[in-house]
């Protein structure tokens, strides 16, 4: 495949909202931390972002498989939790020591070996899910890939060492708001110059007619290895992040009530649509709070009462918009440059 | 010898629950080709109005108080169809498939806000004595209730198979099945078999649902769980053959309950997927399943 036609502009841009984006998370750290502006600045928002943060690197890469592929997996809580599992046995552990190091230095490398160990896990899982996926398409590897996330749960339930049932106890909190700000640039990066690379256009086309695909010479059963490890690998970095921000992880964190969860964002948002992983994760997430916020203030006898408002967003959405907000589509600074 | 028969007992009464709700999965799969994640829901819906008519209308005998409970969440379940699932009839099958779990969702959470998140078990209207008979022939101790439940599944699989198989709708239904594009063309309203095949499955669904509240126990999130295992049951089965969903809800059911008798209960959950893995590898669209065409 030959370079394809640049402009310029698009590809400035992308850098230069991602730059803002980090630009902007180092000062609202900081300035957190020191406790100025309480009104303005406090934890709680802080926490919301990073909450965000986390969402945004799971449903973006749950898009790689259900939006870019066009296949339905519905494992991906597994995933996680084996990139949380990891990144905790790895923290509270193996590296351990780290205190020693100065500061910020320590940190960074704990994170950074933690959050290594926990995408290489969930990336060889993802790998083992995709080559046994291979003989089934549509339901069945939807079911395939339930079964595996009901399997990972199970098996980190009966793996004492682990904590079992119990929950894995006093992992060091690593993950600050900032981390998660600057893994979630570098996986929305990744995954934009990914999908627009000749691999995430043969996941497209895959999706568009895979027998099509196979007779211009694409390795279906490689192609779909390829998608399955790397959306595992960014889940089991969100599952890295998520245990040591936590400090504290049960395997029925991870079941498919969260899988649901991820997948309710990533629908929200829309499919085969960066944007709208974002978008998605970012809507539910401040519809969550405000409707709580809302409410608690006005109608505090109703407060749990948001839980049903949820699922009838989602209902409506779909019955409304099949695509979701953002389905197909990208934002000017997310396209392609051929496109834009 | 008594003790494996005893389990054999407990597997048959859980294999019932489970081909009840198994049936509603595959029927609506073989007639829409839709993966209906709310049965699980719908399940439990069926448990809690089994629950608030036997506590409200404490007088209604059992056996009035079942059916009526079927109807209402038939009821229920074709409501649902009507307002949620018609209009995506022909969207992309993701778009419905969320839908799905929205609504599964939703109903939890309503549930759980009106009726409150307790485990609570349906009062016991079935006689919980031991069936002597099957004491003194073959030593094991088998409750009436038990065996009832396990005899009145029975009964409405039975009616479900002449349904199908021998009256007019069960006819139009196999046929949607065959062709949805056709049948209409011959004259059958297909928006009233569809809303049919929701009924049949929904109330199936309830008596599961009581069964189970009279046996174990319920609360507003146990459709998830059981939802999910009778799925895998009527996958093993192969999704669309009704026969194929009652053999996997009872072999899923074997296989459950003896890894809990002889190994070690939390093996559980990761045994019976494993399960359902290796039999996908083994027969990619279940046992009696008919295998999918793939038309270039």
């Amino acid at each position: 495949m030959g370079p394809l036609p640049t402009s310029r502009p698009s590809r400035l841009r992308f850098w230069m909202v991602c730059g803002l984006v980090l630009a902007l998370a180092i000062p609202l750290q900081l300035l957190t931390d020191a406790g100025l502006f309480p009104a303005i600045l406090n934890p709680y928002y802080l926490h919301l972002l990073t909450i965000i943060g986390m969402n945004i690197i799971l449903v973006a890469s749950l898009n790689l498989l259900n939006g870019y592929l066009g296949e339905f997996a519905l494992g991906h809580a597994g995933f996680m939790a084996v990139g949380a599992y990891a990144a905790a046995t790895l923290a509270a552990k193996v590296l351990p020591a780290s205190g020693a190091l100065p500061p910020i230095l320590g940190t960074v490398l704990t994170l950074g070996l933690t959050l290594a160990g926990a995408m290489l896990a969930a990336a060889l899982v993802g790998y083992l899910v995709g080559l046994v996926t291979f003989k089934t398409v549509g339901d069945y590897l939807a079911i395939i890939t339930l079964g595996f996330n009901m399997i990972i749960v199970n098996a980190i339930q009966n793996i004492d060492a682990l904590g079992g049932p119990r929950g894995f106890t006093g992992i060091p909190r690593n993950t600050t708001f900032l981390a998660v700000i600057v893994c979630t640039v570098l996986t929305v990066a990744i995954l934009r110059n990914l999908v627009q690379s000749s691999f995430g256009r043969v996941w497209v086309s895959i999706r568009e007619n895979a027998i099509a695909a196979e007779l211009m010479g694409v390795d279906l059963n490689r192609a779909k290895n390829q998608a399955f490890t790397i959306a595992a690998a960014f889940a089991g970095l969100a599952g890295g992040l998520w245990a040591q921000y936590q400090q504290f992880i049960t395997p029925r964190s991870f079941d498919y009530i969260k899988t649901t969860e991820i997948l309710v964002m990533l629908y929200l948002g829309g499919m085969a649509s960066l944007s709208g992983s974002i978008l998605g994760v970012v809507a539910y997430t401040l519809l969550m709070e405000l409707l709580r916020n809302l409410l608690s203030a006005f109608a505090p006898q109703f407060a749990e009462w948001r839980m049903l408002i949820s699922p009838l967003i989602l209902i409506v959405i779909m019955l409304t918009r099949q695509f979701g907000l953002m389905g197909n589509r990208e934002w000017s600074w997310l396209r392609p440059e051929r496109e834009s | 010898m008594d003790t494996v028969i005893q389990q054999l007992f407990n597997a048959a009464q859980l294999g019932a629950v489970y081909a009840l709700i198994a049936l509603g999965y595959s029927m609506v799969y073989g007639i829409i080709r839709l993966i209906n994640f709310a049965h699980g829901d719908i399940f439990m819906l069926g448990g809690f109005i089994g629950l608030l008519l036997t506590t409200h209308l404490g007088w209604l005998p059992f056996y009035l108080m079942m059916p009526l409970a079927m109807l209402l969440t038939a009821l229920a379940g074709v409501a649902i169809e009507r307002v949620a699932y018609r209009r995506l009839r022909h969207a992309q099958r993701m778009s419905v498939v969320i839908t799905t779990l929205g609504v599964g969702i939703f109903l939890e959470n309503l549930v759980r806000l009106t009726v409150g998140p307790e485990t609570r078990q349906l009062p016991a209207r079935l006689p919980t004595a031991p069936v002597l008979w099957l004491q003194n022939t073959l030593g094991a101790f088998v409750t009436w209730d038990k065996l009832l439940i396990i005899l009145l599944s029975l009964a409405l699989m039975a009616i479900l198979w002449l349904v199908i198989n021998k009256t007019l709708v069960g006819t139009a239904m196999r046929a949607v099945a065959d062709n949805k594009d056709v049948v209409p063309l011959m004259g059958v309203n297909l928006n009233l078999i569809i809303a049919a095949t929701f009924a049949i499955g929904s109330a199936l669904a309830a008596a599961g649902g009581i069964f189970y509240g009279q046996a174990y126990s319920i609360d507003p999130y146990m459709g998830i769980d059981l939802g999910w295992k009778a799925f895998i049951a009527a996958v093993i089965g192969g999704i669309g053959s009704i026969e194929g969903a009652v053999l996997g809800s009872f072999l899923l059911a074997g296989v459950e309950v003896l890894t809990v008798a002889y190994l070690s209960s939390n093996l559980k959950n990761g045994i019976a997927f494993g399960l359902l893995i290796l039999l996908l590898l083994v027969w990619p669209s279940g046992i009696m399943g008919k295998p999918m065409l793939k038309k270039v």
